[in-house]
């Protein structure tokens, strides 16, 4: 269950106009490596995880994220507000706009829709941990190319700390998957998928 | 900047330190100078919430003063403030 708060989680509030800029942010609300897919990836890896310091650092984070989503929407909405059709025109917004006028619309910049296939839930926690941690690497390279387009300070400022959670998470999942290793026996050397394989009462490991 | 906003970002600030050292308590649960900065900006956020709520409305649905409208009242997160 989750309990909706009526404030973001750092504050958004941008005054000029510049859809082409939001043409641009928007592939951190659907993009490859934007916060949906974050989100959507983190709370579906962590049902079948073993371990319960696990099932609270990806239920945590991909909470988090929901909050980050929400704060790229808000992006992407104030720098579209009271558009014009000159402004539409100039700033090449046309392809965008025929579609969904000034809605905020799941989609890569280059397009592409929202789609889980940028995302994996492999159903081992090493394997997905790994994703995990370069799933916020390729947030944080998308936030720093998003940051080589901005000069008004008020994107500026939102984007900055929106990088800067990506980097703190990778630490996060850093320990995660170091608590996960932690428990491996001395039979999994090379470790094999501690959900299926290792577990307690559950199947044994591929005879090798 | 308004009174509202001002309260908003201060609020945000401590939800952010809460928030923060909740997950790195998730993989550090043993850390008891952590843990206890935690409850002290778990105070501070509570304190600070009763005061933004009574001056400009619910934050959250579990909200027992009944007012309907002030939950339903803009602005919403995305607004743009003015001022």
């Amino acid at each position: 269950m989750w309990a909706y708060e009526k404030k973001l989680q750092y504050p958004v509030n941008i005054k000029q106009t510049n859809p082409a800029l939001a043409k641009i942010i928007i592939t951190q609300y659907g993009g490859p490596d934007g916060e949906l897919g974050a989100s959507l990836r983190y709370l579906s890896q962590r049902y079948s995880v073993p371990y319960p310091e696990i099932k609270a650092i990806l239920t945590d984070i991909g909470t988090e994220e929901l909050g980050h989503l929400e704060m790229v929407g808000t992006i992407v909405y104030q720098l579209t507000k009271n558009l014009t059709m000159d402004e539409v025109k100039k700033a090449g917004f046309g392809d965008y706009f025929v579609d969904h006028t000034s809605g905020v619309y799941p989609t890569a910049a280059s397009g592409f829709p929202y789609t889980a296939a940028s995302m994996q839930v492999k159903g081992d926690i090493i394997t997905d941990l790994h994703e995990d941690l370069a799933a916020e690497q390729k947030a944080r390279t998308t936030y720093d190319n998003i940051l080589r387009f901005c000069d008004d300070h008020d994107v500026k400022d939102a984007i900055r700390f929106l990088r800067a959670r990506e980097v703190v998470h990778y630490q996060r999942f850093g320990e995660a998957l170091r608590i996960v290793t932690d428990k491996l026996d001395s039979k999994n050397f090379y470790a094999f998928n501690p959900e299926f394989d290792k577990c307690e009462n559950k199947n044994k490991p591929p005879k090798s | 900047m308004t009174e509202r906003e001002r309260l908003l970002r201060n609020l945000a600030s401590y939800d952010f330190a809460v928030y923060d050292l909740h997950i790195y308590l998730d993989t550090h649960p043993n850390d008891t100078s952590a843990s206890k900065a935690l409850n002290e900006y778990m105070n501070k956020s509570d304190k600070l919430r009763a005061q933004f709520e009574e001056k400009f409305g619910p934050l959250t649905t579990s909200d027992k003063d009944g007012n309907r409208w002030s939950w339903i009242a803009d602005p919403w997160p995305w607004d743009t403030q003015e001022g």
